[in-house]
């Protein structure tokens, strides 16, 4: 039995068994038979690149080789459980589970288990994908969200940072020029009365500037955070958007993109479009989740001053109900979420001099979403030595 | 121009006969100390609470100075500026505001230099301007 482990067709092997070898080690994904007493009887190429172990190292070795020791020590009574009872808890189920490779590290892989019932016995035939890719790609999705959060919080906090600025320096430029102006007054004159008064005013005008420092601080504490904006490539900067998001959806969805040539550069910050664009392709792909001819075409264009991107798809469209508070932060018609994304979308969209507006389509359209961004002008690509 | 205010008084208007200063500011409080301070640096000065009655009464000449508040209702602080700028013989031009940076460029982004003065200001700030 353990020639058949083996890759290379042997000359006694039949035509049927050398295609079994091929097609085993043209999968991707690993594959591996075991008997009933667990024993490796068949490893593929897949494998060896997945656990690092030659066929030869594993051919009668017992599977609980390439499992974590947690599993390896519960295995065999999985195995003895199934025997006795015929109670199915992985065979055609599938799970995701831990595998184990041959220098000790450990990685997600999805399992699914069949079984064959063969001259030889009962063997089971294990088929492992490596989720690895999957999971980092999952991780740069919620990397990729919580900034999102991270920066609506920290937009918040400056745009409510500036506000109080603007609206306190009203009163105390007023405070400072009338006692300024009194203390000037006093000046002309001299006399001891005038010098208390003088004295007085003195440590008023001095608080008032304190007041108006804390004020400048905090203006600059926001004014550092200022986005760092750039000409960018918005094809560019959108495509990486979609691929990003596209890893990282829980149901398939046919995303069309069409990128227009030739496209003035906009003046952004690539991160925070980014993020308009992953969540408008969420959002997009959300509505279409049940239907089987999901699209959702994703463009850009230039209108005017402008350069677009559009995101739309061929749901049902916005009710008209939903509408008025469609981009108000904490309004949503979804289950999940907290119905921030239109809102930060929009706001980080205005930031930039620009917008995000809507077309709420119905009747047989769908929604269609429009981000616009300012173009960047001939000086600011020259400042950027573009 | 002079670099303090201690020697306030006539000799701040030796030579030009009289000094105007206009003052485009919606905030009552900014306004009133604004021109409480420039009348007692003996300056002749006038507030408008908005650029419509600023066009309406006034007629800058060179040797004014005009301050104008960006954030106005109605016609926008930029547009006073641009249309300032664009007279045959300008007046002294300062811009005020008390708003972030990047809304202020934002703003200021088509009008071209301009002198500004951001708030809170001070006795110390404005004597340098007229």
């Amino acid at each position: 039995m353990d020639d058949r482990i083996k890759a290379a067709p042997a000359a006694d092997k039949t035509v049927s068994e050398a295609r079994l070898m091929s097609v085993l080690n043209t999968a991707v994904d690993g594959i591996i038979v075991i008997d009933e007493q667990a024993r490796i009887l068949l490893y593929n190429q897949a494998c060896e690149k997945l656990f690092g172990y030659t066929p030869e190292e594993v051919a009668g070795q017992n599977v609980k080789m390439i499992m974590p020791r947690d599993y390896a020590q519960a295995h065999d009574g999985y195995m003895h459980n199934y025997m006795t009872t015929g109670h199915r808890k992985i065979i055609g189920i599938g799970r995701e589970v831990r595998a184990r490779h041959k220098n000790g590290t450990e990685f997600p892989v999805e399992l699914s288990v069949g079984e064959a019932s063969t001259p030889d016995g009962r063997q089971f035939i294990g088929l492992l994908r490596d989720l690895r890719s999957r999971k980092e790609a999952e991780q740069r999705v919620n990397d990729l969200q919580s900034e999102l959060v991270h920066l609506a919080r920290v937009s918040a906090m400056d745009e409510m940072g500036a506000a109080l600025a603007h609206e306190l320096n009203q009163p105390l430029t007023a405070i400072m020029l009338y006692l300024q102006a009194v203390s000037r007054s006093l000046d002309k004159r001299n006399d001891a009365a005038n010098e208390t008064f003088k004295s007085v005013l003195a440590k008023a005008v001095h608080e008032a500037e304190r007041a108006g420092n804390i004020i400048s601080r905090m203006r600059q504490f926001v004014e550092k955070r200022e986005p760092n904006r750039r000409p960018v490539d918005l094809n560019h900067v959108v495509g990486e958007a979609v691929e990003l998001t596209l890893v990282g959806l829980r149901h398939r969805v046919n995303v069309k993109s069409t990128f227009a040539p030739g496209l003035p550069k906009a003046f952004a910050e690539p991160v925070q479009i980014q993020q308009i664009v992953v969540n408008l392709l969420r959002n997009a792909s959300e509505v279409l989740k049940d239907r089987e001819d999901g699209l959702v075409t994703v463009s850009t264009g230039q209108d005017g001053s402008f350069v677009t991107i559009t995101v739309e798809d061929n749901g049902p469209g916005i009710p008209p109900a939903a509408m008025p508070t469609l981009f108000k932060a904490f309004s949503t018609t979804k289950t999940t979420g907290m119905g921030l994304g239109l809102s930060i979308s929009r706001s980080i969209a205005q930031n930039h001099s620009g917008d995000l507006i809507v077309d709420p389509g119905g009747h047989g359209r769908g929604a269609r979403f429009t981000v616009q961004l300012p173009a960047a002008s001939r000086e600011e690509e020259a400042e950027a030595g573009l | 121009m002079l670099s303090s205010v201690d020697g306030f008084g006539p000799s701040l208007s030796v030579g030009t006969g009289h000094l105007a200063v206009h003052i485009l500011e919606d905030d009552a409080g900014v306004s009133d100390s604004l021109l409480m301070l420039f009348r007692n640096l003996g300056l002749e000065a006038t507030a408008y609470p908005d650029a419509e009655s600023f066009f309406e009464t006034a007629k800058p000449k060179k040797d004014d100075t005009i301050i104008v508040d960006l954030l106005l209702p109605g016609i926008s602080g930029a547009t006073v500026i641009t249309w300032l700028k664009g007279l045959r013989e300008p007046p002294r031009i300062v811009a005020i505001s008390g708003q972030a940076q990047s809304a202020i460029e934002r703003q200021l982004k088509d009008v071209g230099p301009v002198e500004l003065i951001r708030k809170p200001l001070s006795i110390q700030t404005l004597s340098t301007i007229v």
